[in-house]
């Protein structure tokens, strides 16, 4: 079964199938692929405990585009922060992705992290790569399951946007899938 | 059918013509007109730009902004009317 999608694109009648079984397996390989490689990353910081983001945001970053922001977390209460933040952002955001759950938020702060990420090591390698690195794709990802809300499919999600709650509070679909 | 209203046009549109320039349209025009890339022995590309990489890595931070402010403002704008989506 196929569902038509139609559409105006840049002016254009847009309008194409699309397989539904097709488009809803992917949709759940990429959350769980994706959601993996965060959720790992954020366990492996806890398990290495303590982390230390100064060598990222006071040492590689202070030479790029983003340093002037980056280096104001590289002391005090703000590195501390940053030390927390980032292996228990990742860790959530990957948890968020694997259970389906508040999964354009999860995205959403995936895609805000990759910025930096893509920025400090692509400009510390010089672009050595070209401009379209792992990381920009990674952040393609989260935007696209963002955009999908790919935590509809067999993801918590779904059950979440059938609550009281979220039916009363329409805004609260910009944070689920 | 859903279409995109002008915010939306504004901001997926501007974003995501920046980000087409800043990959795509510059690395066809430093593949017509740039000075040759060679691999070096690592297998990296040895860079000698016609638009400085630096210039071409803010046009597509630029570009990221632009759908960053989107996503911030469609939440911060009235809630959404189909709950379907």
């Amino acid at each position: 079964m196929a569902t038509n999608i139609q559409t105006r694109l840049l002016g254009q009648d847009v309008s194409f199938p699309v397989k539904e079984s097709k488009l809803a397996y992917w949709l759940v390989v990429l959350r769980l692929i994706v959601g993996w490689w965060f959720l790992h990353a954020g366990l492996d910081k806890f398990l290495a405990w303590p982390f230390d983001a100064s060598w990222f945001v006071g040492g590689a970053a202070a030479q790029t585009s983003l340093g002037p922001v980056l280096t104001l977390f590289s002391d005090g209460v703000l590195l501390s922060f940053t030390n927390i933040m980032v292996p228990l952002g990742q860790t959530l955001i990957g948890l968020g992705l694997i259970v389906g759950a508040l999964t354009r938020l999860a995205a959403f702060f995936g895609a805000f992290l990759m910025v930096f990420f893509y920025f400090v090591n692509g400009e510390t390698g010089g672009w050595a790569h070209g401009v379209v690195t792992g990381d920009l794709l990674g952040l393609l990802i989260f935007a696209m399951i963002a955009t999908l809300g790919a935590g509809r499919v067999l993801g918590i999600d779904a059950y979440l946007a059938k609550t009281t709650v979220v039916q009363n509070h329409p805004r609260l679909r910009y944070f689920i899938g | 059918m859903t279409e995109l209203t002008t915010t939306e046009r504004l901001a997926l549109y501007g974003g995501g013509l920046l980000l087409l320039l800043g990959t795509v349209g510059i690395g066809l025009l430093e593949i017509v007109a740039g000075a040759p890339h060679p691999v070096s022995g690592d297998g990296q590309i040895v860079h000698e730009a016609l638009v400085p990489i630096t210039v071409r890595s803010y046009i597509i931070l630029l570009g990221l902004v632009f759908w960053g402010a989107y996503a911030t403002l469609s939440v911060a704008r009235s809630p959404p009317t189909d709950t379907s989506v």
